[in-house]
């Protein structure tokens, strides 16, 4: 997954902002993982501008669905 | 002997009436009242704070009006820099994991728990849907910008 959300990350750079997590090292994203009720990793988590999740994926996700995940926020 | 009896059925009746005072009353030492529906809605009518122990998402399809959403995984952080006097009214969804929170709560010192044994299945008042609440974790600000979390492992 990395080089798809690397690559994703650049390009949409400036319209959503990209926050990555190793749950084994951080404690924010362990804290930031339990508050959403995240179980699983990878977990993808997509938060619109107005706080409200609008979106989740577990898993390998397809490089199409994380566009149209991300598009849905704009 | 008219005015023994009646003497006895005197004390009969304060007896009953302080036992009763006695039953309806929070438990003493715990502060923990287990509210009716009827209460609670006296309750968030009155302003007093309430917490909803369920997940974000749960929360986010319907919670009581003014609900805080402290998840039941961090509220045992989160409360220990509450005002234990101050009125609280705690709810899940049965009154099960909520339940749980209360016990904790009463064992940390909190005065005033008010408790939804029911739960919010047994809400009769009006609902809301989705905050920022919900989905904003604490200690962090909204931004213009939306946000996409990935939670992941090096293996």
């Amino acid at each position: 997954m990395k080089p798809v959300v690397d690559r994703l990350s650049q390009e949409y750079a400036g319209r959503v902002e990209f926050k990555l997590y190793d749950v084994d090292k951080s404690e924010e994203g362990q804290r930031l993982m339990r508050r959403y009720g995240a179980q699983y990793v990878p977990t993808f988590v997509f938060v619109g501008s107005d706080g409200a999740e609008a979106g989740r994926a577990v898993g390998e996700v397809s490089e199409a669905e994380m566009r149209r995940l991300l598009d849905s926020l704009e | 002997m008219r005015s023994k009896t009646l003497v006895i059925w005197g004390a009969a009746a304060l007896v009953l009436a302080v036992g009763v005072v006695l039953l309806m009353r929070p438990a003493a030492g715990t502060g923990v009242e287990e509210a009716s529906p009827d209460r609670i809605a006296a309750l968030v009518a009155e302003g007093v704070r309430v917490i909803d122990v369920r997940t974000p998402g749960e929360y986010e399809t319907s919670h009581i009006p003014g609900a805080e959403n402290v998840p039941v995984d961090v509220v045992r952080t989160e409360a220990l820099g509450w005002d234990r006097a101050e009125p609280i009214v705690i709810y899940c969804t049965t009154g099960a994991r909520s339940a749980e929170v209360v016990r904790f709560l009463a064992a940390e010192g909190f005065e005033r728990v008010h408790h939804f044994t029911a739960g919010l299945v047994a809400w009769g008042g009006e609902l809301e849907r989705g905050s920022e609440v919900a989905a904003m974790p604490p200690g962090e600000t909204p931004t213009d910008m939306p946000v996409m979390y990935e939670f992941y492992t090096d293996w």
